[in-house]
């Protein structure tokens, strides 16, 4: 996957290409709408991850731009803003996903797949790692070819673990993706700390290897190498 | 009372008092000039009979009801003129009327004759009647032209004035345009309009100085945060130990603490400028349950029994994404300050919503939990601004809005309409 981040904060940009390029992603980036129009007209990327704000304009522009031009790429649009005009006209413009400011990593991550899977697999692809197996368009999982039983927040907990393997989740940015925006101010790290807790014995009773790991305090990894 | 009312009546006052100390002066003068004038011609007549008698006519025949002559002892010194008041007989009107008498005594061919004589005076009554008559029409005549000028020359004078209120009434900060005034030519108002549209002026700049701040604000702020926590992140990822690992969550828990502050802030100051129009009237009843369907697991979790009673339909002109922020700061607030296993009773009609849950004593007065920054000191992942917002709601779109705490009860009222 070959991503355009538009963004004018150094420090944001290589927050981000960082932890996209451990995941095996390549992350160009472009610090003004002039060199994003230069870049988009010239090479072409599977998703463009961008902000509004910008030094020499607003990023609708570039959407505009995007849609105008018929260039095959994804739209991920992330603002400080986060006010609802923003997100709603920036959908409307036929961004494909919206993310406020200050997101988590993992969460962008998430959103990226989502994005790629919906649009350049149309749902029909498969997360396959060892014995497990995610079939997305039937929101199936399976273990070792045995379908395993999951609630809805279960499911969603399983496939932002595959799509952050190896990687530390934060108790913050587990609950901030399952529970979203709201309910950020209800202390729900307990209820983080239950569903994991019966994901792993779901996939335990599967026969399963126990892939999810407890790092300190922080939160959970999702361990490839696990035994 | 009118500006002008007070200027009339303090001008009537000062009048009244001056006509009245001014009839009094006239009574005064007029009446010892008459009885003066009166005195000199009394005396006049008096001498012209004493030179009468020296002249040789006979005293008995000079006697009639104005003139008395009496002979008095010439050891008596000759008496000066001597004026004053009597009753005495007035034939013309055959009745007793005060009359001035003058007497002096003149010592003529030996014998010493005091001569009295009597004339009409004008009566204080009259005089009295004349004054007050002629100051009462002065006075009514001011009455009448201060009624004249109250009804046409002050609505001249005061035009401008009205006008300068007419454009402070009608002037708001959303406008966004100064206040300016035509030249009125009355140097007091102009100076006044002049200050009005400095003011207006200096008012508007702070305003969006206050506002590009808060808007600022929050993107300025956001950015930084969301930098820090993707280094936070970033730094989970290494190889970390156990102790390095409490000091990121404490740093990522502080981070969140201030990403939530600019948050409520930013949706207060939004309120605030009245940013959120509704566009159409919203289906409340939807917007409960579905933000309560997604509390719902809260809920059970921390074992707290919900009793809900929803009447579904009710409408409310508010804006979406406002309705569920205040239903969803009420529930959270419900939620967050409630007892494990406690209760939380949620009541819904088309004129209130009730939240009743239980917790914990507050430890300061529930008026001032709709403050900004209020909140019980131990909770220290609360914000405190939860109330505060659901206050600037309940403001902003003429809610009613009641908090009290009955033992172990919260209770949370709003009154639509």
């Amino acid at each position: 996957m070959k991503i355009l981040l538009v963004e004018d904060n150094p420090e944001l940009t290589s927050n981000i290409s960082n932890y996209l390029l451990d995941q095996g992603i390549v992350c160009e980036c472009a610090t003004s709408l002039f060199e994003a129009q230069d870049k988009i007209l010239s090479f072409s990327y599977d998703c463009i991850i961008l902000d509004l704000m910008l030094p020499d304009g607003n990023g609708l522009r570039l959407l505009e731009l995007v849609k105008q031009k018929k260039i095959d790429s994804s739209v991920l649009i992330i603002s400080a803003k986060g006010s609802l005009d923003d997100k709603l006209s920036g959908l409307d413009l036929g961004a494909d996903d919206y993310l406020a400011k200050p997101f988590h990593l993992a969460e962008l991550l998430a959103r990226l797949k989502a994005i790629y899977r919906r649009t350049k697999m149309q749902g029909f692809d498969e997360v396959v790692f060892n014995e497990i197996t995610v079939i997305n368009s039937q929101f199936q999982v399976l273990v070792k070819n045995q379908l395993l039983d999951l609630t809805k927040k279960e499911y969603d907990l399983l496939l932002f673990f595959l799509t952050n393997k190896d990687r530390v989740l934060g108790k913050n940015a587990i609950a901030h993706h399952l529970w979203g925006d709201y309910t950020d101010d209800l202390s729900n790290f307990d209820f983080v700390y239950q569903h994991v807790k019966n994901l792993r014995k779901k996939i335990s009773a599967a026969g399963g290897r126990d892939y999810i790991r407890t790092v300190y305090g922080l939160g959970y990894k999702f361990d490839t190498a696990a035994l | 009372m009118k500006l002008i009312n007070i200027i009339s009546l303090w001008f009537l006052g000062i009048t009244l008092a001056a006509l009245l100390i001014g009839t009094i002066v006239i009574y005064e003068k007029l009446g010892s000039e008459i009885d003066f004038e009166l005195g000199m011609e009394l005396d006049r007549q008096i001498e012209s009979y004493a030179d009468r008698i020296a002249q040789g006519a006979p005293v008995n025949k000079l006697i009639y009801d104005k003139l008395q002559i009496q002979e008095i002892s010439m050891d008596r010194p000759v008496e000066e003129l001597w004026l004053r008041d009597t009753l005495a007989y007035h034939d013309p009107m055959n009745r007793n009327e005060t009359q001035l008498k003058a007497s002096r005594s003149f010592k003529i061919n030996g014998k010493h004759y005091r001569i009295s004589y009597y004339n009409l005076v004008v009566e204080a009554d009259d005089i009295t009647e004349t004054i007050v008559i002629t100051m009462l029409t002065v006075f009514l005549a001011q009455l009448l032209f201060i009624g004249c000028f109250l009804w046409a020359i002050s609505r001249k004078i005061f035009r401008p004035f009205h006008q300068s209120l007419d454009q402070l009434q009608s002037f708001t900060l959303q406008k966004n345009t100064p206040l300016t005034f035509k030249k009125s030519g009355v140097t007091e108002f102009d100076l006044l309009n002049s200050f009005l549209a400095k003011m207006s002026t200096k008012l508007l700049t702070d305003y969006r100085k206050i506002k590009e701040f808060s808007e600022n604000l929050s993107h300025e702020i956001q950015t930084p945060s969301a930098v820090v926590r993707g280094k936070l992140e970033l730094l989970m990822n290494e190889s970390i130990n156990g102790q390095q690992a409490a000091l990121i969550q404490a740093a990522f828990d502080s981070n969140e603490h201030i990403r939530r502050i600019v948050k409520s802030l930013s949706i207060l100051a939004k309120l605030e400028n009245d940013e959120f129009e509704s566009p159409d009237p919203v289906d409340f009843s939807e917007v409960m349950a579905s933000v309560l369907s997604r509390m719902e697991e809260v809920i059970q979790m921390h074992d707290i029994q919900l009793k809900k009673h929803i009447q579904p339909g009710v409408i409310l002109p508010i804006h979406p994404f406002v309705a569920e922020i205040l239903i969803n700061n009420l529930l959270s607030n419900s939620i967050k300050h409630n007892l494990e296993g406690g209760k939380l009773d949620i009541l819904m009609d088309r004129s209130m919503l009730q939240i009743r849950n239980t917790g914990r004593t507050p430890s300061f007065d529930p008026k001032e939990m709709l403050g900004r920054f209020k909140k019980d000191g131990d909770n220290k992942d609360s914000v405190g601004l939860g109330l505060a917002i659901v206050n600037q709601i309940c403001k902003n779109y003429g809610f009613g809005l009641l908090y009290t705490f009955e033992k172990p009860f919260h209770s949370i009222q709003i009154q639509f309409r």
